[in-house]
């Protein structure tokens, strides 16, 4: 990461953690609450997103299991801490066996499995609603102060993003790339690709499950329609690619300029959000497109 | 036929197209709008829609197919999977603005039948007939026509073929046309059976791929043996449990094929 990449991701880090603190009430509190709960999942996201290049269309399961996880702690008396510590281990173990379950997909098929994961937790947690509130969710009452939840999830964010920074720099991060570029290259040369899969895979999950446990916090209120929502998967893929900066700069910035334009359709355009993220996508994979049918050019320009 | 369709589309191009089966949700609202102007029967709407629905087809072969014909096969597959969900995401937001929330029906009714003792429903016995003629011919097509041949030969090795002369772009959106042919078909007699919502159209891409990737991708009759099991499953499922547990039944047993076959191979 460059100097001045470094230098606007903590005034941007710095302005959102301000923000959490001065603004707790009313549509302002609800929408920087938003911006740090999109910016952690797109954070994260971008972890084995941009080291392993692995395009995922669930990375909402993750959140919901540890709304889920929470709110059902919490249904069953437990206060804050306790629920949250218990939400960690059980999304800690949930996560793990998901990632170990994924990690040894790759391209298309990877995105493929991601969606149909994203789906079952959707229909499995409206079925079991003895335990989930079925299609209604679950409401928990309030266990902390508003101000104290925007101050935690602005917490979180400031530790997904030490997180992205340190597995980018670590030999983790390094062998993660290796794998990306070519699997049967790194195993030649020792890298033990499975475990820096689940490993990479194992640092975006976590926070994400965190931000759903945060979310429901806040707003009391988790259905499986919002807690499984392949928008808030779709969200974290856009945000985290739509802006052609590498490190933590690119994901904040897309967060940024996504969750300000769906502020915008949701009131000016209702009923086309779904739209809205269609042609986003639409775009951003015509870039990719038109990009490399770029580089390409430039590349054989450079050869003549 | 959805899945013979998709199964086309990706044994020749590569591509995972989630934008199928909105495709037919399409086909069904077409179908539903047109019996208020003239009373169709959907064998005449099929046949007067065919050069609709290939010119849909070429529409979408310039937006998920062209612009990725030269990235690498898993950047390729990645890229029009994402281009062709954001294009289902637009198609499910209009056809709600469009239609509205209410499901398509069609209500083609056909007498039911008696067959050696057995009451058999006259349309599920006319579809099940027309989904075999329809993969049989499209078996026919790829194994016997030059436009067929030139398809498979493209699937195989893409620059051996064009070696040979085939024109990669012009016969891949020939196949991409067929396929949108047979999602289009494959509407509107689906909703004839069943109410098709408007946003139905990805979860029927999703139960489609389940098929495709457990028959085999991009070969004809797997994926029919495949659709028959998927059959099965759901009836089971609902019968054991309940209605809604058929789609966790389904979607868990893609990802565990996902897993089991493609989890451990070199892709």
């Amino acid at each position: 990461m460059k100097p001045w990449e470094l230098f606007f991701s903590i005034i941007i880090l710095m302005a959102l953690m301000l923000s959490s603190a001065l603004f707790t009430k009313g549509y302002a509190g609800i929408f920087i609450f938003s911006l740090i709960i999109n910016g952690t999942m797109a954070v994260s996201y971008d972890i084995p997103g941009r080291s392993l290049g692995l395009i995922s269309l669930g990375h909402a399961v993750f959140f919901g299991l540890g709304a889920y996880c929470f709110g059902i702690a919490t249904s069953n008396g437990l206060s804050f801490f306790p629920a949250i510590i218990l939400s960690v281990i059980l999304s800690f173990f949930g996560s793990l066996m998901l990632t170990f379950l994924l990690a040894g997909l790759k391209h298309g098929y990877y995105s493929l499995a991601t969606l149909g994961i994203l789906i079952i937790f959707q229909r499995l947690f409206e079925t079991l609603e003895s335990i989930t509130g079925g299609s209604a969710g679950l409401y928990i009452p309030e266990t902390i102060s508003k101000l104290h939840c925007n101050l935690l999830a602005a917490f979180l964010l400031l530790v997904t993003a030490g997180c992205h920074v340190l597995f980018s720099r670590s030999r983790w991060g390094l062998y993660s790339k290796e794998t990306e570029a070519s699997e049967e290259g790194a195993e030649a040369v020792g890298i033990p690709t499975r475990t820096v899969k689940v490993l990479c895979l194992l640092t975006a999950a976590i926070p994400a499950c965190m931000a759903g446990v945060l979310h429901l916090a806040r707003n009391s209120h988790v259905s499986p329609a919002s807690g499984f929502s392949l928008t808030l998967s779709i969200t974290a893929l856009l945000a985290s690619r739509i802006v052609p900066v590498k490190g933590i700069l690119g994901p904040l910035l897309g967060v940024l300029l996504i969750t300000a334009a769906e502020e915008i359709i949701w009131t000016k355009f209702e009923g086309f959000n779904h739209a809205w993220f269609g042609l986003i996508l639409l775009f951003a994979a015509l870039y990719q497109g038109i990009d490399f049918k770029r580089r390409e050019k430039i590349s054989a320009a450079s050869e003549n | 036929m959805l899945a013979v369709g998709l199964s086309l589309a990706f044994g020749i191009m590569g591509v995972l197209n989630l934008a199928h089966g909105s495709l037919a949700v399409l086909a069904a609202i077409l179908y539903k709008k047109s019996l208020v102007l003239f009373p169709f029967s959907p064998w005449m709407f099929c046949v007067l829609a065919t050069p609709v629905f290939l010119g849909f087809g070429f529409l979408l072969h310039l937006i998920i197919v062209a612009p990725f014909r030269n990235l690498s096969l898993s950047a390729g597959v990645v890229s029009s999977l994402i281009a062709s969900l954001g294009l289902a995401l637009i198609l499910e937001d209009l056809f709600v603005w469009w239609q509205g929330w209410e499901s398509i029906s069609t209500n083609i009714t056909f007498s039911t039948f008696n067959l050696m003792g057995l009451k058999i429903p006259g349309l599920r016995a006319i579809l099940l007939g027309m989904a075999t003629v329809t993969i049989g011919l499209s078996t026919l097509f790829l194994k016997k026509t030059d436009s067929g041949r030139s398809m498979r030969a493209l699937a195989q090795d893409k620059e051996a073929a064009s070696l040979y002369g085939i024109n990669p772009g012009f016969t891949s959106m020939g196949a991409l046309g067929l396929a949108t042919i047979l999602a289009g078909v494959a509407g509107i007699f689906y909703s004839s059976l069943y109410p098709l919502g408007p946003r139905e159209g990805l979860d029927l891409t999703l139960k489609a791929l389940f098929i495709v990737v457990a028959g085999g991708m991009g070969n004809l009759r797997g994926p029919a043996v495949a659709g028959l099991a998927l059959g099965f499953i759901e009836s089971f499922a609902g019968f054991l449990f309940t209605y809604t547990s058929t789609d966790t039944a389904v979607y868990s047993l893609l990802v565990a094929y996902l897993v089991l076959k493609r989890g451990g191979r070199r892709q």
